[in-house]
């Protein structure tokens, strides 16, 4: 792991705007995926409470790229960033209605809960 | 004076505002764009008005929203209703609000079934744990539209009293400021797949939505999921009241703001279809604290929509005016306690929640 920390640009999906100061890009600077990941926060810390579930985890249907590489399949966030790197932030494409929404008590991403 | 119609939908939130003839509107929003809105709540406590909204994403998980400027500009609260990692519970939608005894204390219902207050105007929230730990918690089930605590009435008299409701599970009533919490549902039909009655416990009623008496508190309306009913005893027992009712299903339920015997539905044909009986969207209206019903329409014919159990409000002023949203979007308004109807100006998202506010 490096010391040296890096600027990283983070993106983010326009729903999410309204925390961010109105801003899709913004840099923060950090030595790690999770370091910027927590900058961000810091920042704007509406992102903590949309981004993550109550696990920890990164919500089912939010992608995060680290440039190219989904995050899930990185080993860790404490992997080194790096000047010029990009967080991109997306929504997974998903929708209709799976099984599990009827009588299983919970909406189906995309589609119309039943209330 | 006027009034000013809240209106929560699938992708955002419009407000639609009237003088107090209430004959034309303007509309304006989409605030939240994109956002579910399921809670709404303006607390007109405070020489500032204070609007809260609940903003939900299948996507990124829900927040509160509070304007103080009449729905002008929003902020996000930071530190609002949530979960611990350790429960094992997820934090859907941010369903109901109401206020408290005090003047900074508010509540507000989520599902996953759970009660929140705040005692700083809606700034930080914290869990209720009497009603999390409740006994009966093991037997909560969700039913199609998930477990959902979507009314909260604080009693009109008693301070230390309070009512919820909570789809699939049924009513609940505190008398110690909600330190404990007593299941009120004696009467009430459980909920089971079969439809015979085989459950004696205490929870597994399908409350749609609850209404309280301001004026006689111990009296209370409630649309459920088999039928309607009314509890003359501050829900200590409940029984039928569908006489003239094209059907037991439906989900809002609406009371007159100073006539104390008439109330408001709008049925759907069945839990199975749930859409307007035969297709006439109409309004059923009791002048005798639900011993009998009435038509007030039908308004549209050949419309296929529903009502949901937030979409139907009734405003303060004389004469009332009665305002409803549908599931494919129209919004219906009347100035006149229903004698006469127009269609409100927009296409909406579905519509999941209507407020009326007099300002």
């Amino acid at each position: 792991m490096t010391d040296s920390v890096a600027q990283v640009t983070f993106s983010v999906p326009r729903m999410l705007v309204d925390f961010t100061g109105g801003q899709r890009r913004f840099t923060v600077d950090a030595q790690t995926v999770a370091g910027a990941l927590s900058a961000a926060e810091r920042a704007y810390p509406m992102l903590r409470v949309h981004l993550f579930n109550e696990s920890g985890n990164v919500r089912e249907h939010v992608q995060i790229f680290v440039n190219a590489t989904d995050s899930r399949e990185l080993p860790s966030f404490e992997v080194p960033v790096q000047d010029g790197d990009e967080i991109i932030v997306l929504q997974a494409i998903s929708g209709g209605l799976p099984p599990h929404s009827w009588g299983g008590g919970r909406a189906a991403a995309g589609g119309a809960d039943l209330n | 004076m006027g009034v000013m119609l809240l209106v929560g939908t699938a992708k955002g939130m419009f407000i639609l505002e009237s003088d107090d003839r209430r004959g034309k509107w303007s509309s304006r929003g989409p605030y939240h764009k994109g956002w579910m809105v399921y809670g709404l709540f303006a607390d007109q406590r405070h020489n500032d008005p204070a609007i809260y909204a609940g903003v939900s994403s299948f996507v990124y998980g829900p927040h509160v929203q509070r304007s103080t400027d009449g729905g002008e500009t929003w902020t996000a609260i930071e530190n609002g209703p949530k979960f611990t990692k350790e429960s094992g519970r997820k934090l859907e939608h941010i369903w109901s609000f109401a206020a408290g005894p005090e003047p900074k204390r508010l509540y507000c219902g989520v599902s996953q079934a759970a009660l929140f207050e705040s005692r700083d105007d809606g700034l930080n929230w914290s869990l209720v744990e009497s009603l999390e730990n409740h006994p009966t918690r093991s037997q909560w089930v969700p039913g199609a539209g998930g477990l959902c605590l979507h009314t909260l009435i604080p009693d009109a008299k008693n301070p230390e009293r309070m009512y919820l409701g909570i789809s699939a599970v049924g009513c609940f009533r505190t008398d110690d400021g909600g330190k404990s919490w007593a299941p009120k549902n004696k009467g009430v039909q459980p909920v089971e797949a079969d439809q015979e009655v085989k459950y004696q416990g205490e929870v597994m009623r399908c409350l749609h939505k609850m209404v309280q008496d301001p004026g006689h508190p111990e009296r209370l309306y409630q649309q459920n999921h088999l039928g309607v009913f009314r509890s003359m005893d501050a829900g200590d027992n409940w029984e039928r009241c569908e006489n003239g009712l094209p059907s037991q299903f439906g989900f809002p339920i609406a009371m007159h703001p100073r006539d104390h015997k008439t109330l408001y539905l709008i049925p759907q044909e069945s839990d199975e279809a749930r859409m307007f009986p035969d297709g006439k969207l109409t309004v059923y209206r009791s002048l005798d604290a639900g011993d009998s019903w009435h038509t007030i329409g039908p308004l549209d014919a050949g419309n296929y929509a529903g009502v949901l159990r937030d979409g139907l409000a009734v405003d303060s002023l004389d004469p009332a005016g009665i305002y409803f949203g549908t599931s494919s979007g129209q919004l219906f308004g009347s100035a006149d306690e229903g004698k006469t109807w127009q269609q409100l100006p927009g296409q909406y998202p579905r519509i999941l929640n209507v407020k009326a506010v007099v300002t």
